[in-house]
């Protein structure tokens, strides 16, 4: 166990109260949205506009919970998202991994400039490049597809994924590798078998960082698809917000339900990878 | 762990290769685009509108692609820049000249010469004038309605008002509306205001500002649109008369430069304010926000107050049909179903719009015994639009951030209105 | 294996490489040429006009200005509360994982709609904050959050720092769990007080990882644009106006695509800048 005392001490009291006292802050301000957000997704549409609003709904529904996926499609769009969400983590957290080892063991020529390169291809923002993305999928035949989706959010989640896999990779001791190279080990190898285990929180964080960009996106998934059953999850929402009305209790809805797979991935994860497998790992 | 990732990239990649989307089969397809496909009863409507359109036309099938209300000029923009856009989609009259400007709105004339002469004099002639680009027409007019100030009835008894007298000028306006504005529970706090109004940056912003610019006498830019007109003292008194609502008088609620049309609908629909500008889709939104409200009785519309002239701003909305269309001549009979006269009809029944045709607006008794239309059919003659150039969302964006920044105090609505005067000249001087 | 160890690199660090070019490099490509065109020279010219019209245009410095601001504090917040969370997180508590996920929440919440709800929560008359700080007695008054030309920009970046401090919170944690608990043991058994153990301990632990935040973090901020658009379109006045709904505006509103790509080009520059020193630490062998 960590941070253990001796003897329980007042000024170990102390913190421990700043502690909780700072946690409870912080989850409040994490939590009061969605207390809104589910508050206002269990109303009735008239009533979500009420002035001045109220915190309980006077009358309970899940009509709108119902109307999502009844009334809007919501179970294609779920669909869509997921596969594209996950096909992207799983796609840029493994090939972020294989640059962020490449960048952390070897030490060639033009290194730097391709750190940088990477990050480099993240500063021109979306809103110029979907243009000529858009030209450029329509021309192979990608246009509409959530293929062509995921190759553009892969090319935006690539970079993030392959620094913070670097920074991950960078804290397992290089020795690990020259024994494990010792012992007739391949580059490879060592990395299936000893970096990446070593590195599964930081896995955890980098997948979930892929996953909720994809997720998330709005531009993209607006402009490089047409077909009602290409529609994403956020642009299903987005959709929520027409000309003339603000259909609030499905726009929250829409957006707890939304929000769910990627607190299921997270769960998921922290069993799966760390749990699983760093048992024991950071003991030296 | 090796097995794990080879697995999950395995899976991955055969996730990829059957996500293609297989070809259509080969019919003539329309893509058909419209952000009213996003809204209940809107969507209702066209969809019916579609099923006749199939039984008449049963060679062509017609794809709906909805878009969102905020998405849709980025959607088309990139889609039209590619050469993808819907044969056939919706659009705001205020978008047409950037459209027209980079080529996106395909040449009608040959499709409107082939129906013979006389075709376009259904519809009203200034609608017919913004659809043109140097001459000839490269979209077909769509729905036409004008801005009226609409009031709650129940809140002008209340405060000792005839509700069918409701006020004609500026002056009135304002009188009205700080009786309006009161305490209505006794807590010491307002808590309704006699007018609503948007102040946030957005397409609704110039339509419920228009009528006070023009009805003081003043413009936006002079006649020949080559330079700005904000410097007259018509202009000013407009600007300061509008700032002064929510600075001076107060009789507008708090928070407006973050207020939507929505915002102020709802606003309206709550009694929280007495009067707004609102137009053929008010009363059924507002009656959706609060069906305790009873919307169609309670409201009452009347033309925009008058300072100097009558005057009001026209909302128009239009068809354009994509260059890069495969079908022209299809889309052509789409476009002549959708703007033709029973089925702009339709439209006004199921959706409160009136239409930019003559023989609808002007003649149908569902329209001239509406009591909500038929002030706004009545404002129609005076209805005017704003500039149609293409650097106008430019201009429009400048001077509403020179608004905003005269509404929450940081200048003073003179020297918002020079600066807004100068950064307009700037632009027009490109 | 047939490729010599010190080759190796290239299989793990070309298939990205190939995917980026091949993809980003030729959009890449267009846009920063069109910000050498102006829609009178057409395609034919190439000319700096558009970035001395940048030089002129207020609005541009403002927006500049805006950004910083915005991207400054949001990025300190977020390390700050993320750092604080991280190490509460990683310390012995109870009910650890319904925590990690309640502090994961905002992050799970697409930018768009998130500032649709903030700025419905913002509103000064129905909005649930103000209804819920007069009811517990912190406000007497309804305070205009998006609208006071003092708050605005303080509002929205209370909004951003909701939404963006998971991020940081979650490298940071990985960092922490990977620093070696001996270390702390050793140090408690010196006697060396929570303080020491931190600065001597922690933070030198952490130091790839803060430099790894940082740098995402901030290329990030700058990119950040679904949230400022959908609560204050840039207003009131240009307030809350940053280079990325500035671009956005003057390509998709304006239709002025060769000057947004020029505003792009300089946004690029000015970040490449920046991460300079990042990119330095991060490539330092060890």
């Amino acid at each position: 166990m960590r941070m253990q005392a001796a003897k329980l001490q007042p000024g170990d009291i102390l913190v421990k109260t700043l502690i909780w006292g700072f946690l409870i802050l912080v989850c409040i301000y994490c939590l009061i949205p969605f207390a809104w957000m589910l508050s206002t997704s269990l109303k009735t549409e008239a009533e979500a506009f009420r002035m001045p609003p109220t915190w309980i709904p006077l009358k309970l529904t899940a009509d709108s919970y119902i109307g999502i996926w009844v009334r809007k499609n919501f179970g294609i769009y779920f669909f869509n998202s997921t596969i594209i969400s996950l096909a992207t983590a799983v796609l840029s957290t493994f090939f972020g991994a294989l640059a962020g080892y490449g960048f952390s063991r070897f030490f060639f020529r033009g290194r730097r400039f391709l750190i940088g390169f990477f990050l480099a291809t993240q500063m021109l923002p979306g809103v110029l490049l979907v243009g000529p993305y858009f030209k450029i999928l329509s021309k192979v035949g990608l246009y509409d597809t959530r293929t062509g989706l995921i190759i553009a959010f892969l090319t935006i989640c690539l970079p993030f994924s392959t620094w913070m896999m670097k920074g991950f990779i960078d804290k397992v001791p290089d020795e690990l590798d020259q024994s494990a190279m010792v012992d007739g080990c391949s580059r490879l190898g060592i990395f299936f078998k000893i970096v990446l285990p070593i590195v599964a929180p930081g896995m955890v964080a980098t997948i979930l960082f892929a996953f909720l960009l994809a997720w998330g996106d709005l531009l993209w998934a607006l402009c490089l698809t047409s077909s009602e059953s290409m529609i994403t999850v956020t642009l299903g929402i987005a959709r929520t917000v027409g000309e003339f009305r603000i259909i609030w209790p499905m726009l929250m809805a829409g957006s707890l339900v939304g929000g769910m797979p990627a607190i299921l991935l997270y769960i998921f994860l922290q069993r799966l990878l760390v749990q699983g497998l760093t048992a024991g790992a950071v003991k030296e | 762990m090796k097995k794990i990732f080879t697995i999950s990239v395995f899976m991955a990649v055969i996730i990829i290769v059957f996500s293609f989307n297989s070809a259509m089969a080969e019919q003539v397809t329309l893509r058909f685009s419209d952000w009213h496909l996003t809204e209940d009863v809107w969507n209702k409507s066209l969809n019916e509108g579609m099923d006749i359109f199939h039984k008449q036309y049963p060679n062509i099938k017609v794809v709906l692609e909805p878009v969102s209300y905020g998405e849709k000029e980025t959607k088309y923009t990139v889609e039209s820049a590619a050469g993808r856009a819907p044969d056939v989609f919706h659009v705001h009259a205020f978008s047409l000249p950037m459209f027209f400007g980079k080529g996106f709105a395909k040449d009608l004339t040959p499709f409107i010469e082939k129906e013979g002469s006389g075709f376009l004099d259904a519809w009203y002639p200034l609608p017919i004038k913004l659809m043109k680009h140097n001459g000839k027409m490269h979209a077909m007019p769509g729905d036409y309605m004008t801005m009226v100030l609409f009031y709650n009835t129940n809140m002008f008894k209340a405060c000792g008002l005839d509700p069918d007298k409701p006020p004609k000028t500026t002056d009135e306006f304002l009188a009205y509306a700080k009786k309006l504005t009161r305490d209505t529970n006794g807590d010491g706090k307002v808590d309704q205001w006699g007018f609503g109004t948007v102040g946030a940056k957005s397409p609704g912003f110039s339509m419920r500002f228009g009528p006070f610019l023009w009805s003081f006498g003043a413009d936006y830019l002079t006649p020949d649109m080559k330079r700005s007109a904000l410097d007259t003292p018509e202009a000013k008194e407009a600007f300061a008369f509008f700032v002064e609502l929510y600075t001076k008088h107060k009789v507008v609620p708090p928070g407006l430069t973050a207020m939507n049309p929505q915002e102020v609908r709802t606003q309206l629909a709550q009694k929280k304010v007495a009067m707004i500008m609102g137009s053929g889709w008010t009363p059924p939104i507002v009656n959706k926000i609060n069906p305790d409200l009873n919307a169609f009785e309670v409201l009452q519309c009347a033309p925009a107050p008058v300072k100097r002239k009558q005057a009001t701003a026209i909302w128009l909305s239009s068809w354009v049909m994509s260059p890069s269309t495969k079908h022209p001549n299809e889309a052509w009979q789409l476009m002549k179903f959708i703007t033709s006269k029973d089925i702009e009809l339709k439209w006004f029944v199921d959706n409160r719009v009136t239409s930019s045709r003559k023989d609808v607006s002007g003649v149908a008794p569902e329209i001239l015994n509406d009591k909500f239309a038929s002030v706004m059919a009545s404002q129609l003659p005076y209805g005017k639009v704003e500039p149609q150039i293409k650097q106008w969302p430019e201009i429009m964006d400048t001077f509403t951030t020179s608004l905003q920044e005269a509404i929450v105090g940081m200048k003073s609505p003179e020297k918002a209105l020079s600066e807004a005067h100068e950064r307009i000249n700037a632009i027009l001087a490109r | 294996m047939w490729i010599k160890d010190r080759h190796m690199w290239m299989v793990f660090v070309l298939p990205g490489v190939i995917l980026l070019v091949l993809v980003l490099g030729w959009p890449a490509i267009t846009s920063i040429l069109y910000s050498f065109e102006t829609e009178q020279a057409g395609d034919a010219a190439y000319t700096l006009a558009n970035y001395k019209s940048l030089l002129k245009d207020p609005f541009f410095s403002t927006t500049f200005w805006n950004t910083t601001v915005f991207v400054f504090f949001s990025v300190a917040l977020h390390m700050i509360l993320g750092l604080a969370v991280a190490m509460v997180l990683n310390s012995a508590l109870p009910a650890k994982p319904m925590f990690r996920v309640i502090a994961l929440l905002p992050w799970v919440v697409p930018d768009v709609v998130a500032g649709i709800i903030w700025k419905w929560m913002y509103d000064p008359i129905y909005g649930a904050l103000n209804d819920l700080l007069i009811k517990i007695g912190l406000l007497n008054n309804p305070i205009e959050w998006l609208s006071n030309p003092k708050l605005a920009m303080t509002s929205a970046i209370l909004v951003n720092l909701w939404r963006g401090f998971p991020f940081v919170m979650l490298i940071l944690l990985a960092g922490l769990q990977s620093i070696p608990r001996h270390l702390y043991e050793a140090a408690a058994i010196d006697g060396a007080p929570k303080l020491q153990q931190f600065i001597h301990i922690t933070l030198p632990g952490l130091k790839k990882m803060i430099v790894v935040a940082l740098a995402l973090d901030i290329v990030w901020e700058v990119r950040r644009f679904g949230l400022i658009q959908a609560m204050t379109q840039g207003g009131p006045g240009v307030l809350t106006e940053v280079l990325s709904t500035y671009t956005y505006k003057q390509y998709f509103k304006f239709f002025r695509f060769e000057y947004a790509s020029a505003i792009s080009v300089v946004m690029t520059i000015v970040l490449l800048l920046v991460s300079l020193p990042y990119i330095w630490m991060i490539s330092q062998e060890e």
